[in-house]
């Protein structure tokens, strides 16, 4: 009964195996957008980059091949895991998506060989480390609890899962939610080859509109 | 009530427990090998929770959560292993000089002392001159003359140091008239000296102090000039 305010038409379900996609309003457009900055960050040559100085000529960033492919392969990987991240309808993968997007942005941000980048994706791959706890144990303790981890059949009827959800939203808030807080830390921006980080930014802000439906739906 | 049901509570209990110690003992750690394993203590925590439901779909989730915990895992201390090297690497780059303490190092662009405005420089040089130049005065002869000409010559190279060299028409300058001061002590020496011990041996004394004074500025003014040279 929540779900069609929050999440627009209902299209139908795609029976994928064990792993349920379901197709919404929320969930198509959101999976358009991801898969639109998947192509972007494909398409896109983001080696030259010139950055502005203040009393000074500008300077003109160089990446290296080397380093530009293998983070160009972990923005794809991360923009992919985002867009099925919005489809997903089962609690479960979409912890294992987020931790897919987890190391995927640690791989973005620590291709950068500068002890202060590392400095930060390691910081940050504690913290995404130490949040997989509630966020895989709040799914393990749904599931104890209504005996299913489908977002369809926990919108259905009500269950007592509040303190489950908020475990659940706290564990997100590790794994993705705060990755643009230590991109901004390790100074990407002004790093060569910065604007992959801005993969970073899109899966975190779209994880986070995902999780709101997802726990506004479930009840 | 079965046994994984009797279980269930104080297992996720056990589990959240552990990882609240976990995160405690984090806290509390300084070292980044005893963090990176403290938090895969938290990831088998995370495996005790979700094994604590104790059905088929818990053991088909546990797996999934394994693999993620090592990748991750793997990931980071891949992370911390390159971000030591870089570490180390340029620390040793900074040790690998030798005697880098001794070397004199460039100064930074936008640190401008003046080390030649220092009052020491000034005021010294000329103290320590004055004070060989008496000595040398007093001692007379040969060895008066070498440490008067000593004075003069530490003088005029703390003036190249400080800077403050002297231009080309003032040294020609400086230069001719040493040399002639020197040619005329010589001609002092010679004369009213060795010359006046021959004409009058009685007054010997007198001519030995003219020709003592004579030869010590004769010196002196000599090795002034050497000074001037190696300016």
């Amino acid at each position: 009964m929540f779900i069609d305010p929050i999440t627009g038409n209902f299209y139908g379900y795609i029976p994928f195996g064990d792993i349920v996609f379901y197709l919404t309003d929320f969930s198509v457009i959101a999976f358009l957008v991801a898969l639109f900055f998947t192509l972007v960050v494909y398409l896109t040559k983001p080696e030259k980059q010139l950055e502005a100085q203040i009393n000074d000529f500008d300077k003109f960033n160089i990446v290296s091949l080397k380093e530009l492919k293998i983070r160009r392969l972990m923005a794809i990987i991360c923009g992919i895991s985002t867009a099925f991240a919005m489809l997903t309808g089962d609690l479960f993968d979409y912890a294992l998506f987020l931790a897919v997007i987890g190391i995927s942005n640690i791989g973005i941000v620590s291709a950068v060989k500068k002890e202060w980048v590392l400095n930060a994706a390691y910081q940050y791959g504690i913290i995404a480390m130490i949040s997989s706890l509630p966020l895989f144990g709040a799914a393990g303790l749904i599931l104890a609890k209504t005996g299913t981890l489908s977002i369809l059949e926990l919108s259905k009827t009500a269950h007592d899962i509040f303190y489950q959800k908020i475990i659940y939203a706290v564990g997100m808030v590790g794994e993705t939610g705060i990755a643009p807080f230590y991109a901004a830390k390790a100074e990407m921006f002004k790093a060569p080859g910065a604007p992959y980080i801005l993969m970073i930014h899109l899966s975190s802000l779209l994880i986070i509109i995902r999780t709101a439906e997802i726990l506004l739906s479930i009840h | 009530m079965n046994i994984v049901s009797y279980l269930f509570n104080k297992t996720v209990i056990v589990g959240f427990i552990i990882g609240i110690l976990s995160l405690y003992a984090i806290s509390r750690q300084k070292s980044d090998l005893h963090m990176l394993l403290l938090s895969d203590l938290v990831e088998c925590a995370m495996l005790v929770v979700i094994a604590a439901v104790g059905t088929d779909l818990a053991e088909a989730l546990i797996l999934p959560g394994l693999v993620v915990g090592m990748a991750e895992l793997l990931a980071v201390s891949e992370v911390l292993v390159l971000r030591n090297e870089i570490k180390y690497k340029k620390k040793s780059n900074e040790k690998s000089k030798l005697l880098e303490e001794f070397i004199a190092k460039e100064t930074p662009p936008n640190i401008n002392i003046k080390f030649g405005k220092m009052e020491v420089l000034y005021s010294s040089p000329k103290f320590v001159a004055f004070i060989l130049v008496v000595y040398g005065a007093l001692l007379t002869g040969f060895t008066g003359g070498a440490v008067m000409a000593s004075g003069l010559l530490f003088y005029l190279l703390s003036l190249g140091a400080t800077g403050n060299g002297i231009s080309l028409n003032r040294l020609k300058n400086i230069w001719e008239s040493i040399s002639g001061f020197s040619g005329i002590m010589w001609a002092f020496w010679i004369l009213f000296g060795f010359i006046g011990f021959f004409l009058y041996p009685q007054k010997y004394l007198y001519f030995l102090l003219i020709a003592g004074c004579a030869l010590a500025l004769k010196v002196g003014s000599k090795l002034g000039l050497i000074g001037n040279i190696l300016k």
